[in-house]
């Protein structure tokens, strides 16, 4: 099943199209889990039937972006230092 | 003094503010994703009962208690005063118990502990095991702590510290919130821990006692559990931690214990703030690793919800903020009458009523306000005199559009310490903690002569003689007078 995702940006740029970014993504599947984030190595398009995951863009104070990508999650990126795993 | 009957955990509390009216039980299915915030809201925008929700979808056995101390009622209920008390009421019992004697804590064993019912360690902690709400649609995360305290200890000078310090949730194992380095907190991770890359143990408490909640928000130099004893008239009950060598509420609901990590952060906020507004901006904020959870059965989470007036945030920093400063006046010799904050100025304005006997004392006063403990949460301070009621906005107000003399008695202090909260600071100032500040000087200067350069209010109270003004209220329904319709 396709996963859906939001991101909080400050500005629309920080989405570059055809490269690999790394971004804060939080689940927005239902679920106990929903809202939770993880750093992921990921590929957006505005194309929505580009990639099978779904991305809904939140800006700087909250507010909901009429903007929509497609996404996909390369790998997971973990930033905790090794000694707090 | 007299026997103290404050409920003596959040259970008690809700019953009490069941049985006064002052809180609904909600049977109902509610969502903790969005509902739940928005039932909060406006119960805090219409000045409602309390909601104690019962039912929450995926979280059976969990319950939800909203905007416990929202209103004056539930304040006096709180402190186990008739729920009618008035203002100056529960604040002249608030100076009286917090100028008391501290009360230390006990300690007491695990089995007498009701947060050890449940224990969640290593692989099983996870806080989405927590009904833990969506606030505010838009908000940055889940908040776990809106209404708690967040524990610890100075590992030299030993004191310990409650303080309520919003707390995100990040992932099951992360949380990340905005602990201001001028707090007693971000003074222990900037004194110790940072500099030496050492994590600091830490234990959330959720669903404390109303007035252990109350000293874990409030601005006093005393140490909280003592001051919770204080206010509650006997010693908090407390027991050790599972994981670190930290002490917890024994009655609280849920206890979350950690480490704050002294090289990692991850990103917090936005969040809705006690000034109204969204206003502190996603950053990477202190971050707070979870090892344990514990909770009681049928556990409830206290939920406070941020934003216009009025919510516990306003109602009781204004209080607590402003008898704080009344204190610190008063240990200073300065013959103030009253320090009171309108909650509706979001704790941004004090307003202290003074007997201006000698030149200089609003800037006196001002002075240590803006120098205290207390400065950084309000940028106002309006000094009006020992004739104008303090806690009537129509007076004040009048004084200050009729005395404050805009070149001589607004005074602008420049690079103080602010906050990230500050709607009307520029990004760079709430990014760093740089205010600045402002007074509002309505007192008439000692130097004008008192018979023939100050102005003679002109009120009925104020200028008639008191046998005409006797004549005229005993009169008054005789005259036809029925009360002005308002
Ligand atoms: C609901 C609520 C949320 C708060 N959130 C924060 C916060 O995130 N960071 C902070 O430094 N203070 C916050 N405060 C203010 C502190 O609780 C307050 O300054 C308290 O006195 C802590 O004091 P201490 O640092 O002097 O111990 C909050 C207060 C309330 C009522
Ligand atoms: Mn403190």
């Amino acid at each position: 099943m396709a996963n859906k995702w939001e991101v909080f940006v400050m500005d629309l740029g920080e989405l570059a199209e055809g490269k690999e970014l790394e971004l804060t993504i939080r689940t927005l599947n239902d679920g106990l889990h929903k809202y939770t984030y993880q750093r992921a190595k990921v590929e957006v398009s505005s194309k929505l039937d580009q990639f099978a995951d779904s991305l809904q863009v939140r800006l700087g104070r909250g507010q909901l972006s009429d903007r929509k990508f497609s996404i996909r999650v390369i790998e997971r990126v973990e930033r905790l230092p090794a000694q707090y795993r | 003094m007299a026997k103290i009957s404050a409920p003596k955990n959040n259970r008690e509390f809700i019953d009490a503010c069941v049985a006064s009216g002052d809180a609904v039980r909600i049977k109902q299915e509610v969502d903790w994703d969005n509902e739940a915030g928005a039932i909060v809201r406006r119960v805090c925008e219409l000045g409602e009962a309390a909601p104690f929700m019962e039912n929450i979808k995926d979280y059976p056995g969990f319950s939800y208690f909203g905007a416990p101390l929202s209103t004056y009622r539930r304040m006096a209920i709180a402190l186990g005063m008739d729920p009618a008390s008035t203002l100056p009421q529960i604040g002249a019992e608030y100076l009286k118990r917090t100028n008391s004697e501290p009360i230390a804590p006990v300690i007491v064993d695990r089995r007498d502990a009701p947060c050890k019912e449940n224990i969640l360690l290593g692989d099983d902690v996870d806080l989405c095991k927590l009904p833990v709400p969506l606030v505010h649609d838009g908000d940055g995360g889940r908040y776990v702590g809106t209404w708690h305290g967040v524990i610890t200890k100075h590992p030299v000078r030993g004191d310990v510290n409650w303080g309520m310090y919003r707390q995100m949730m990040w992932d099951g194992r992360t949380m990340s919130g905005a602990v201001f380095p001028f707090s007693d907190l971000g003074k222990t991770l900037t004194d110790y821990y940072l500099p030496r890359g050492e994590g600091c143990p830490f234990a959330t408490a959720i669903g404390l006692s109303p007035l252990a909640a109350m000293a874990a928000c409030a601005p006093s130099p005393i140490p909280e559990p003592e001051l919770t004893g204080m206010l509650a008239g006997e010693a908090v009950r407390l027991v050790k931690c599972e994981t670190n060598d930290l002490e917890v509420p024994a009655d609280a609901e849920i206890i979350i214990e950690g480490m704050i990590l002294p090289d990692y952060k991850v990103e917090e906020g936005p969040f809705g703030e006690y000034t109204g507004y969204r206003t502190s901006p996603r950053d990477f904020r202190v971050t707070f690793r979870v090892d344990a959870i514990t909770y009681r059965n049928n556990a409830t989470m206290t939920i406070s919800n941020m934003g216009v007036p009025q919510d516990e945030g306003q109602l009781l920093r204004s209080f607590s903020l402003g008898l704080e400063l009344e204190k610190l006046l008063k240990s200073q010799g300065i013959p103030v009458t009253g320090v009171y904050m309108h909650p509706r100025s979001t704790h941004h304005m004090m307003i202290v009523g003074v007997k201006p006997t000698y030149a200089g004392i609003a800037m006196q006063i001002a002075q240590l306000a803006f120098g205290s403990k207390l400065g950084p949460w309000f940028h106002m301070v309006m000094v009006v005199d020992d004739q104008t009621d303090i806690f009537n906005w129509d007076e004040v107000y009048h004084a200050f559009c009729t005395r404050c003399n805009p070149e001589r008695g607004i005074h602008v202090f420049k690079n103080t310490t602010g906050t990230a909260l500050y709607p009307h600071a520029t990004p760079h100032e709430r990014k760093y903690s740089i205010g600045s500040k402002v007074l509002f000087d309505c007192l008439w200067p000692v130097d004008w002569d008192k018979t023939n350069d100050v102005p003679t209010v002109v009120s009925f109270k104020n200028v008639y003689p008191k046998d005409i003004q006797e004549k005229v209220v005993n009169n008054w329904a005789d005259y036809g007078f029925r009360g002005a319709k308002k």
